[in-house]
């Protein structure tokens, strides 16, 4: 209401006297502008006007010593004020620059009060409860891996992964690093960096966490040690804690499945994530198998902990103590359980189901609700069992589906037992003995000129195919168990 | 005239002075900024410095709201994050340590009191992060809402009181039908079904929310309207992988016309042989109840063995069952796995098997007779309790 009243008035609205203005060059027009203008307003501009007359009189004078003094000090001042300008900005400019942005807008006295730092997160559990069709509705998977001395499967593993097909940027990645002698902490990161840094951002996956710790590993990792029967059940529960301590350390509340996958698996289907998804099952493995040398028979049934509960097995549970774990594929304890491995037929309908009630820990895929739920991997006896089949166990303890597919499977690496090696130490031998003999033999053939070598090393053959399968199966067997 | 003024206005002096004056105005008005504001600008860096860089992290970490770009203009993957748990302490001397603390709290109701409890804890606010979990019923929704409410206030306020971050879920699944009549609440039936129902509750926000930096869980019910403010640095003091203090209720007692305390928490309890025997006879889905006539099992309650006459808050006994409504726990007891059974575990659920499990672990578990928090009164559900355990 004033303003307006004010403005057409022609005062306080405009600059008024020429002091404000004493250094403009052109002050007489603009002075006689504003005459103009004021002319026709009220008596107070009237009054500017008289006082202000000398003004045009002034500048038809010629230049008299105030006037020079005047433009000095103009200049002065315009020294002096980019000098100070100058020193503030070399004052300020590296270390105050974040400090002036603050306090010249409103925030003078809290220039800390925001700290540009989001607190509070809301989520809602029913919008994560994982569905046959996660890829589609976008449901984020966590993806476990405990590694230890595992810096020499890091490369085949991370080749694995930029080759799953489900989005990568819903997979976040989580790794425990626990107990490692070799560089497996270094190259993870390294490998990590630059799995995130890649150009092609479809291949940039989500959150992605490094755990650190030691359990104090003491039980030997060598192949022969690592499945003996007596270190079976501490080691078992020693993994157990691992996984539940890298579990428990990386899901989130966004999470909608998890998925357990060790770093050794040689071959998998890139579709594997969505394979067993589709099944929308609570908790869902596929079979496990291991190449072979064809001495050996070519493949075999590499992870015995995926079984069915049977009744003998039930019974002997009840004879044992309190913290004792039966493990499975050792002659100690004959549990007569169906396995989920035993079953596999090359050309079956990838696709069926088999109930099971203990799992192995290769390669399992979790709806997260399982997790959220309480169920984890034991490390004491639970019902007798211990990590991946204890947890099969809680699991349906707790009323969730658990599935195999016995006739989807993936393969596991093969690492020459001591045996096995010892056994091809022999072979090598036999054949190098054998390729002396024919060596000796050409010699004489040269001279006599009269049998093939192709006949004797197919002999060769035949006799290491003969002893493989039949000595090695039941033992071997016994090694079938993921491994850290 | 006018010259004159001019003159005066444009000395030298005057101007060089003025410079100086607006020089030093200006250092006088940013260096406050850094070291007067002391104790408020360590918290806020130290705040800064434990925040996450991408939206995508631990719920017990805050996060940058804008997130860094790669230069060709599409949003940076998330970080490779490390996190050295070896270097993870939970000892007795928690703030010295800088160990980070994770109260959780199942919420049916909110309780202005119990958030102005909770704001007023003396342990360094900047370590504790909040973690909630309510039914997606009519009544989780208004309590989520007032909570809200509350969160907004106290996070906007001075960044002392700030907490590092909070994170607030909602149940995936729903909860037990509560009949409002008493009786049929209390029924051992339903109370089974209502405990499981919290069982999950509480694993689900204990699994979800738990940090690789957590150090200490300390469960706290809703109802917990007043503790000492160094309720974290009394429990934490005693360096015990599961400690719970004694929970009594402040109620006015129309006989005797005053306030008075009586217990309120009986899953705090030491075995008996006789309850031993009782679930050596059960079926495998049975659980064993404490607080009903109808199943006396002759443990011996740590509601009870408070010593009102001398109280020492120092004195520490050993439990076989805890109760939920203030328990300090130390982070890494649940890492290794130890949850809140929804289902029969040694016939015992939620809490008190919570106990046993963490003992099947190694871990031992610890009671605190002598030194209380308290519940919200009244409380209905614990006037029946009374009732049930006194008929």
């Amino acid at each position: 209401m004033n303003r307006h009243y004010a403005s057409p008035k022609g005062y306080s609205a405009y600059p008024r006297g020429p002091s404000a203005f004493s250094i403009s060059p052109n002050r007489y027009v603009k002075r006689s502008r504003a005459h103009g203008w004021m002319a026709a307003a009220d008596p107070i501009a009237q009054i500017y006007m008289d006082t202000n007359s000398l003004g045009p009189n002034d500048s038809f004078q010629p230049r008299s010593q105030p006037a020079l003094r005047r433009r000095r000090q103009l200049f002065q001042r315009l020294i002096l004020l980019g000098g100070v300008s100058l020193l503030l900005v070399f004052f300020l400019f590296p270390s105050w620059r974040a400090a002036i942005i603050p306090t010249l807008s409103l925030g003078l006295l809290h220039p800390s009060e925001d700290l540009q730092l989001q607190t509070v997160r809301y989520y809602d559990l029913s919008e994560v409860q994982g569905t046959e069709k996660g890829w589609e509705r976008g449901e984020r998977v966590l993806m476990l891996t405990p590694l230890r001395d595992a810096a020499s499967h890091l490369p085949m593993f991370f080749s694995h992964l930029r080759n799953l097909t489900y989005p990568h940027n819903l997979i976040d990645l989580a790794f425990l690093v626990s107990d490692s002698r070799d560089d497996t902490l270094g190259m993870l990161s390294r490998m990590l960096q630059e799995v995130q840094n890649d150009p092609d951002s479809t291949m940039n996956f989500g959150e992605i966490s490094v755990i650190q710790k030691d359990f104090g590993q003491k039980v030997q990792q060598d192949v022969e040690s690592r499945h003996g029967f007596e270190a079976q059940a501490s080691r078992r529960k020693l993994m157990a804690q691992a996984r539940n301590w890298l579990l428990s350390a990386t899901l989130r509340p966004t999470h909608s499945w998890v998925y357990w996958r060790d770093a050794d698996v040689e071959t998998a289907p890139f579709t594997i994530i969505e394979d067993l998804m589709r099944h929308n099952k609570d908790v869902t493995v596929p079979n496990v198998w291991r190449p072979l040398p064809d001495w050996l028979g070519g493949e075999q049934p590499y992870d015995l902990n995926s079984w069915q509960e049977s009744e003998t097995a039930l019974a002997l549970a009840d004879t044992l103590d309190e913290d004792a774990v039966i493990v499975e594929g050792y002659a100690e304890y004959a549990t007569w359980r169906p396995h989920l491995a035993y079953l596999r037929d090359p050309y079956g309908d990838p696709d069926m189901e088999m109930e099971l009630d203990g799992i192995g820990g290769v390669s399992i895929l979790a709806k997260a609700r399982v997790f959220r739920a309480g169920v984890h991997f034991p490390a004491f006896s639970f019902e007798k069992h211990a990590e991946t089949e204890g947890f099969g166990k809680m699991a349906k303890r707790m009323k969730f589906s658990v599935i195999g597919l016995p006739h989807y499977t993936i393969w596991h690496l093969y690492e020459p037992s001591v045996d096995d090696l010892r056994h091809m130490e022999e072979m090598e031998l036999e054949r190098q003995m054998r390729e002396d003999e024919e060596r000796q033999r050409e010699l004489e053939e040269q001279k006599e000129s009269s049998k093939s070598k192709s006949h004797i090393s197919a002999d060769g053959s035949d006799k290491g195919s003969d002893e493989g399968p039949a000595a090695q199966p039941v033992k071997d067997s016994a090694k079938g168990s993921s491994n850290l | 005239m006018a010259v004159a003024r001019s003159m005066r206005r444009t000395s030298p002096v005057s101007l060089v002075l003025a410079a100086l004056l607006a020089f030093g105005f200006i250092v006088f008005m940013l260096s406050p900024s850094s070291p007067s504001a002391s104790a408020s600008a360590v918290s806020s860096h130290q705040r800064q410095q434990d925040a996450a860089e991408h939206p995508l992290s631990p719920p017990t970490k805050p996060f940058l709201k804008s997130q860094p770009v790669r230069s060709d203009g599409i949003q940076a993957a998330p970080p490779v994050v490390h996190y050295n748990l070896n270097n993870l302490t939970s000892t007795s001397d928690s703030i010295a340590n800088r160990e980070r603390i994770l109260i959780l709290t199942p919420l049916a109701r909110f309780y202005q009191e119990y958030w102005d409890n909770l704001v007023k804890l003396s342990y360094p606010h900047e370590l504790i992060s909040l973690g909630f979990i309510a039914p997606k019923s009519k009544d989780g929704n208004a309590a989520v809402a007032a909570l809200e409410k509350a969160i907004a206030r106290t996070q906007s306020g001075p960044i002392d009181t700030r907490f590092a971050s909070i994170s607030i879920l909602r149940q995936d699944f729903d909860p037990p039908l509560q009949s409002q009549d008493e009786k049929v609440r209390h029924k051992m039936s339903s109370q089974k079904e209502r405990r499981e129902s919290m069982s999950r509750a509480r694993n689900s926000l204990v699994f979800t929310t738990m940090g690789p930096s957590t150090s200490w869980v300390l469960w706290l019910d809703g109802d917990i309207v007043e503790t000492p403010s160094s309720l974290i640095q009394d429990l934490t003091r005693h360096d015990q992988p599961v400690i719970v203090p004694n929970c009594y209720q402040r109620y006015y007692d129309s006989d005797s016309r005053k306030w008075d305390i009586r217990p309120y928490d009986y899953n705090s309890w030491i075995d008996s042989e006789h309850a031993q025997r009782l679930a050596a006879e059960m079926g495998p889905d049975d659980i064993l109840l404490e607080g009903y006539a109808e199943l006396p099992t002759y443990r011996t309650l740590m509601a009870f063995l408070a010593n009102l006459k001398d109280l020492d808050p120092e004195r520490m006994v050993a439990l076989d069952g805890v109760g939920g409504t203030a328990l300090m726990v130390k982070a890494d007891v649940h890492r290794d796995g130890a949850m809140f059974p929804a289902f029969p575990f040694y016939h015992l659920v939620e809490t008190e098997g919570f106990a046993k499990m963490a003992k099947r672990l190694g871990y031992a578990v610890f009671g605190l007779p002598d030194y209380f928090v308290s519940d919200k009164c009244p409380c209905p559900s614990f006037l029946s309790k009374i009732l049930a355990f006194n008929i």
